[in-house]
């Protein structure tokens, strides 16, 4: 009697021992995570993923990046995630994918983890309740972001004595009283992207939207207005008539609009955020000290509205430690890790109070005024087929901005090809 | 038993079965590499497989195959691709057998005028696309900076944003790319004909441009079929040049079928329907190889 309940003390002992084993063995969490392109700062990240680390010593991470644009990871990703591969946990993805991934099923919905849409996006920008919320549910959280800013000569608006504008129209008379003013040939009133790249998407939008107008609805379905984006195309050559905008604007790549605009040849460019510091920093720029940042303007009657961009963190649908890798990607959305990053690498806030943080405006100065800039933002269309969509879109605005196809035509296009593809 | 008759077999082969066996790497080298991927296209040409939905695979018979036919993306594609064949191919064959010819005149120093003819053959076609997007640029291109010099034309000239003039400057481009590769197989073609031939016939008070149309072209004939095959069926596929010069743009005005396979396939990641193009793709070069084959066959 006595001999076996020694043996079944010893029985339970050693049963303990293993289940403490395997605790232990489970503690150490190995998750790896694609952390985008040289531009998405992997570097910055790695940091971040240290803090985690130590503060949570049973979590090892390890980073994988890979594909220098938007579009080369989307091909890789797609590769990956339709191999239902279980190796990658968490995904740092374009703000133009997480309807498409999730749509596939190859995200993990968050609410779980992170609460009901509504309350979870509360402290957002609010470009990602349309943007990271799909079908009802928490598809990504905000990484950092991005936006189409309208940089602008400031020297030359003093001048001028021209106060910033706010429609198309008053830029483009600003921009002809510059133009006449200065007197030189090479003088561009406004630059943007016409060549077939993504940027041109925003292009085609930028008009559009500060219609008060939607590409699409919540759930994707393509509620394109003819008439409101033929007249926003109608804006753009109605400027390349008048000289704001140059003739070969069709050729024109995010990079020249950077170049043209460092070289003094232009009053008013539309780019990314990444821009500031290439006009601010870099030795080559002749436009130092006199660049400053506006909202959009607007169609008249409209409202300004920009562009957003920027990267999300999502947990894989396939992921064999989801509750571990939903952990990290809040911990890589709270506003410490925002602010972390605005600090240290000059990338855009996903929180609106970040960006009035004193240690980020001492940083950043130029922060401040990016963000009424990143609160109009919006999202590009949300689809599953974004490659396409994005291809429709910005082929047909390159080729009305060639001249070669008219914008009646050019709409008519877009509407019917993607009417197959958003609905 | 049988293990030591095969040994035995292995050891003292027929001649049928030495031939099978020594043809057998080659062979599997082959299904391995081409005919794999071949079936794999044409088995997926049948299925709705888009790798964007994650909605896996689906049969959908010759459905793809009946939108393809329908598809004015894919006969304007194979127009641009047939024209760029058909102006390229030929414009080709006239630059390299000048170059060729020129090449084979006595210089002194021949190590020069083969380096030249050898650099652009050398050089990798995307590139040359990106090195001529420059050339052909509007503001920045040494183009409109010699049209302009000259005197011509206020307003600068939109190459690659004019559909007309930017197809132009693609077959130029690849005119210039592929005409040193003709011009490296017709010159051995050309310093294969003998000396003496041509001594013949100045003897008979033959002039150049007789003697050029009688013996010239008649003994290089077989290079030229050999130097037209190739080029033909590398300008079936042409895709680097447009797509680094222009991405096929206007619109998609300069966009051939390699071109429009990429998109569908890696932009929209459709594969079924990018498989379908293909197997359409094929079937041309096919088709455009079987004649040549032939006509080489009657040569023979």
């Amino acid at each position: 009697m006595q001999r076996r309940n020694l043996m079944k003390a010893l029985a339970l002992a050693a049963g303990m021992a293993a289940a403490a084993g395997t605790t232990a063995a489970f503690a150490q969490t190995a998750l790896r995570v694609f952390s985008g392109g040289a531009n998405q700062r992997p570097d910055l990240m790695r940091k971040l993923f240290d803090q985690y680390q130590a503060a949570n010593p049973g979590v090892k991470i390890e980073i994988e990046t890979g594909g220098a644009t938007s579009e080369l990871q989307r091909q890789y990703l797609s590769t990956v995630l339709n191999a239902k591969d279980s190796a990658i946990d968490i995904y740092m993805i374009d703000i133009v994918n997480p309807a498409q991934y999730f749509g596939a099923g190859w995200l993990e919905p968050l609410n779980a983890y992170v609460g009901n849409p509504a309350d979870a996006m509360k402290p957002y920008l609010p470009v990602y309740l349309q943007s990271n919320v799909v079908d009802g549910k928490v598809a990504a959280m905000p990484g950092f972001a991005d936006a189409m800013f309208m940089y602008y000569r400031k020297d030359l608006l003093d001048k001028y004595k021209i106060a910033e504008p706010k429609t198309w129209d008053e830029l483009a008379a600003a921009s002809k009283k510059i133009q006449a003013g200065e007197g030189n040939p090479n003088l561009q009133g406004l630059s943007i992207q016409g060549a077939p790249i993504e940027g041109a998407v925003c292009t085609f939008l930028l008009p559009y939207w500060s219609q008060g107008k939607e590409f699409n609805d919540a759930s994707g379905k393509l509620t394109l207005d003819k008439a409101a984006a033929v007249k926003g195309l109608n804006q753009w050559l109605a400027m390349v008539d008048s000289g704001v905008i140059k003739r070969n604007v069709a050729e024109v790549k995010t990079p020249d609009t950077v170049n043209e605009f460092k070289a003094g040849q232009v009053v008013f460019a539309i780019n990314w955020g990444f821009a500031w510091d290439r006009f601010q920093v870099d030795n080559d720029s002749t436009v130092k000290g006199k660049v400053g940042v506006m909202p959009l303007p607007a169609m008249a009657g409209g409202k300004s509205a920009t562009c957003v961009g920027g990267w999300q963190w999502a947990v894989s649908a396939f992921s064999k430690n989801k509750a571990e890798a939903a952990k990290l990607v809040k911990f890589m959305s709270t506003p410490a890790a925002s602010k972390f990053l605005a600090v240290e690498g000059s990338l855009l806030p996903v929180y609106q109070s970040v960006y009035t943080d004193p240690d980020v405006v001492k940083a950043v100065p130029w922060f401040k005024d990016a963000s009424n800039v990143v609160i109009a933002g919006k999202s590009r269309p949300l689809s599953k087929d974004y490659g396409q969509v994005s291809d429709v879109v910005r082929t047909t605005t390159s080729a009305v901005l060639a001249r070669t196809k008219k914008p009646d035509d050019g709409v008519g296009e877009i509407q019917s090809r993607l009417a197959r593809v958003m609905r | 038993m049988a293990g030591a008759s095969l040994i035995e077999r292995l050891r003292d082969p027929s001649e049928t079965a030495l031939g099978v066996l020594l043809l057998a790497p080659a062979f599997l080298l082959l299904a391995l590499i081409v005919v794999y991927p071949i079936g794999t296209l044409i088995f997926n040409s049948f299925f709705d497989l888009r790798l964007s939905g994650g909605s896996g695979m689906k049969f959908v018979g010759l459905e793809n195959y009946l939108l393809v036919l329908e598809d004015a993306d894919f006969w304007n594609a194979t127009w641009n691709t047939v024209l760029i064949t058909l102006i390229t191919v030929p414009g080709a064959l006239v630059a390299g057998l000048g170059l060729a010819l020129l090449a084979n005149l006595p210089f002194r120093r021949q190590w020069p005028v083969r380096l030249a003819l050898l650099l652009p053959w050398a050089l990798p076609l995307a590139f040359a696309g990106l090195i001529f997007a420059w050339f052909f640029h509007t503001e920045y291109g040494v183009v409109n900076d010699v049209v302009r010099r000259l005197g011509f034309g206020s307003e600068p000239t939109m190459w690659l944003l004019r559909p007309g003039w930017a197809f132009a400057a693609i077959c130029l481009t690849i005119v210039w790319k592929t005409s040193s590769f003709m011009a490296l197989i017709l010159l051995a073609g050309l310093q294969m004909i003998p000396r003496s031939l041509y001594e013949a016939a100045q003897v008979d008070g033959a002039t150049r441009w007789q003697q050029f149309w009688q013996i010239t072209i008649p003994m290089l004939m077989p290079s030229i079929i050999v130097a037209l095959i190739f080029r033909t069926i590398t300008a079936l596929q042409t895709f680097d040049i447009p797509y680094t010069m222009t991405k096929g743009g206007p619109g998609n005005a300069t966009e051939t079928l390699a071109m429009l396979i990429h998109k569908t396939t890696i932009d929209y990641l459709d594969v079924g329907y990018g498989s379908t193009l293909a197997v359409f793709m094929f079937v041309l070069s096919l088709a455009v190889t079987t004649v040549y084959l032939r006509r080489i066959g009657r040569q023979a």
